[in-house]
């Protein structure tokens, strides 16, 4: 049982836009979520850049619901990959604090399992799952201590993606045993977000128990927050150092558990 | 593969029937051990008007405190602890956490303070607790109690120096909390005035609201017959048509109708009008007390009606609920119990409660 | 239904245990429109969630039934009463849904309980500020 979590509110221009998000995502009970930028490496002159300081966003980070605390707002990134080369993780990557990839064919989810550095794999949910989930890939996953993301987001605006994601799900839960989950939104706009224990129980119908169906907006959110600080320091251990951010007011408090809690589950 | 989208989280219904005036009767210590009361609501039937001592006994309710980013080793200092706590009953829960995300704080006037604090909080303090009972796979919360009238962690002991330590130095927890202390005759109030006036804080009294009901359908209840059967309906149904009256839904619903079929449950009678008071705030188990004492006095003189009822709701985020037993939230943090008062001084008393919780004692 | 320990004593002491006795779950909700002017009556609204329902699970897995107990128009809340059997099927049928009349809409689940009466009582509502 830790703070409720969500992982994937996506990235806009529109600023007042990504305020109401985060203004709704707080009403809700969420405690921290990331703004997730996409990037899709096949499409020509995508480049990854450096994202806006999400002290930019608010004066004052909206306070969460039945709490004194301010909302926790995050970066991520989301590498699209179809083809090995595509994955290259680059200086601009450390400017995130968490990375995710949604690999395209069933090679690049087995390296992307097995290898590569990232915090986050993206489950399908808006076509048919193209390829197995096998169980080697998984479980290897599983122990780098990576997690798998269902979004929920095109299940409410779509009947044919729902089935997808409710089908993709469960295929996915029958190999990975319901363990190493995150279920986020994706969402774009407010009315598309949905209370914590709303995705809790959306989280039977994708196969997941009771707990782990909680775990996966909750605990295993934390835990996806600490493999990306760990990656981050790259060893783990170095982060010894308060981080003193003066722009970030509000935001600070936040921070500190989190940067001794990587330390601790380094050691 | 569906079959668990049919399951539903387990709750407890416990349900006692006795008479006030039996010596073994346990109702006060019901009332004493259930220490962080949110609500308190009271029914009673054919009632148009609240009585008076009725009503000087609700707006004589204990008022309490918000205190705000309070260290919580205050709540352990010799002199909060002599000159605060030992004067009378002291009540302090800590307000805008939630027991299913945060570290929650509780001080019972036993002189517990319970602390239910996430995995890394429990850490980083480094007191001796026990994992919380509402795990999922991987300990995430745990609980660590600090009696300060228990020996070995007394005022002076190695323990009790070194819980001041952690909660000062080591992990300086703070918190808003609310609170309260029910003072036993005689005491000055100015230890816990100049207690308070060292942290932001705000006096507050519990509120109160009145409402006369019309026109309902009631179901007949019989004292001896506490588990319904035979005609006469059952404690659920019983519970329910009580939460129906209370939040005003309609209770006779033809079963045609498309909207809503609930019906008050039968045989049912009907009652012309009805008093609903209730009060909301940090409630004190005392005044409950003299609230119950003074709804078994209402049947003194002759009324038309022959029982009333009172209901009171525990902190959904309290880390306790009945005593001392660990209490959390699944997918909600209901815990609460119900008297029925029946004129000839039989009651029944409901205790109910959701998942996370132990069963009421 | 599960009565247990019948203590002994004086005849007229009694305790029963009831463990998962309760028939129903009750849901207390709000239905958040796009569209602020929209107005709805019950029936309407019951409409939309037995519509949400059919759009998830299909006739059969759709039907059983629920009660909307108390529907105020001007907030759009609601109090929902299902049977324990249908709770996890009615719950995410509402989180699915995501339109009204081609409008963007949304419900929020403010509780959750087995005993009609905790929802009278949910200190989570308390606000001192």
């Amino acid at each position: 049982m830790a703070v409720f979590i969500d992982l994937n509110i996506s990235h806009t221009t529109d600023k007042k836009r990504l305020q109401d998000i985060i203004e709704t995502a707080a009403h809700l009970g969420f405690s921290t979520v990331a703004i997730n930028h996409v990037v899709d490496l096949q499409q020509k002159k995508q480049e990854i850049g450096k994202p806006k300081s999400v002290s930019e966003l608010f004066d004052q980070f909206p306070i969460v619901q039945g709490k004194s605390r301010p909302i926790k707002v995050l970066n991520r990134l989301t590498v699209v990959v179809s083809e090995a080369s595509h994955f290259r993780p680059t200086n601009e990557f450390k400017s995130y604090d968490i990375i995710a990839v949604f690999p395209k064919t069933e090679k690049l989810f087995h390296a992307a399992c097995m290898s590569f550095d990232v915090d986050i794999i993206c489950i399908a949910v808006t076509e048919k799952q193209p390829f197995h989930f096998k169980r080697p890939p998984v479980n290897g996953a599983i122990d780098r201590g990576v997690f798998f993301e269902i979004s929920y987001v095109p299940a409410i605006k779509d009947s044919t993606m729902r089935r997808y994601t409710i089908s993709n799900a469960l295929s996915l839960m029958e190999t990975c045993k319901g363990k190493n989950v995150i279920v986020s939104s994706g969402a774009e706009k407010p009315l598309e977000l949905r209370g914590p224990y709303d995705i809790a129980n959306l989280g039977l119908l994708f196969g997941l128990s009771e707990g782990d169906a909680k775990a996966a907006v909750s605990t295993n959110c934390r835990a996806v927050l600490l493999h990306g600080e760990t990656r981050k320091t790259a060893l783990g251990i170095i982060h010894t150092m308060k981080k003193i951010q003066p722009t970030m007011e509000g935001q600070e408090e936040d921070n500190a558990p989190a940067v001794k809690r990587a330390k601790m589950e380094a050691v | 593969m569906f079959t668990n989208l049919e399951k539903c989280p387990r709750n407890l219904l416990v349900c006692e029937k006795s008479c006030f005036l039996n010596e073994k009767s346990r109702h006060d210590i019901h009332v004493a051990k259930h220490y962080f009361n949110y609500k308190v609501s009271v029914l009673i039937p054919e009632c148009g008007v609240i009585p008076s001592r009725l009503r000087s006994v609700v707006n004589g309710f204990t008022k309490y405190y918000l205190v705000r980013d309070l260290p919580v080793y205050k709540l352990l200092e010799e002199e909060f602890l002599e000159k605060v706590a030992s004067k009378g009953s002291i009540y302090a829960l800590s307000y805008n956490t939630k027991i299913d995300q945060d570290n929650t704080i509780a001080l019972l006037p036993t002189g517990q303070l319970i602390l239910s604090v996430d995995k890394d909080t429990y850490e980083e303090l480094g007191l001796e607790g026990q994992v919380s009972e509402y795990n999922h796979r991987q300990p995430m919360r745990y609980v660590v109690t600090i009696d300060v009238t228990s020996k070995s962690v007394a005022l002076g002991t190695k323990r009790y120096k070194r819980a001041m330590w952690a909660l000062k130095e080591k992990m300086p927890l703070r918190s808003d909390f609310l609170l309260a202390r029910h003072n036993i005759a005689g005491d000055e109030e100015g230890a816990l005035q100049s207690f308070l006036s060292q942290h932001n804080c705000k006096e507050l009294r519990p509120s109160v609201s009145i409402q006369t009901l019309k026109d309902l359908p009631c179901p007949s209840l019989d004292p001896a017959s506490l588990r319904g059967g035979g005609e006469l309906c059952d404690p659920h149904q019983f519970l329910e048509w009580l939460g129906a009256v209370t939040i005003g839904v309609k209770c006779d619903n033809e079963a045609s109708n498309f909207v809503s079929t609930y019906c008050c449950p039968e045989p049912q009678g009907s009652i012309s009008q009805a008093l609903l008071c209730t009060v909301t705030g940090l409630l004190l188990p005392e005044d409950i007390h003299s609230l119950l004492e003074e709804l078994r006095r209402y049947f003194d003189e002759p009324k038309f009606t022959s029982w009333l009822s009172v209901t009171v709701h525990g902190f959904a985020d309290s880390p306790i609920s009945w005593g001392t037993t660990e209490h959390g939230y699944h997918k909600g943090g209901e815990n609460f119990y119900s008297f029925v008062v029946f004129k000839n001084q039989d009651y029944w008393l409901h205790m109910g409660t959701g998942t996370n919780d132990g069963c009421p004692p | 239904m599960q009565p247990t320990d019948k203590m002994e004593e004086s005849a007229i002491y009694e305790r029963r245990v009831f463990k998962n006795a309760s028939v129903y779950h009750y849901m207390k909700i709000a239905l958040i429109l796009e569209n602020e002017d929209k107005r709805m009556n019950a029936a309407h609204f019951k409409q939309l969630i037995i519509s949400a329902l059919k759009d998830l699970y299909g006739e059969i897995g759709a039907a059983f039934p629920f009660d909307v107990l108390k529907f105020e128009e001007n907030t759009l809340t609601a109090v929902l009463r299902v049977y324990n059997s249908g709770l996890v099927k009615l719950w995410s049928a509402l989180t699915l849904l995501g339109s009204y009349q081609n409008e963007p809409c949304a419900v929020q689940v403010k509780q959750v309980s087995p005993f009609l009466l905790a929802l009278s009582g949910n200190s989570r509502e308390l606000e001192l500020d």
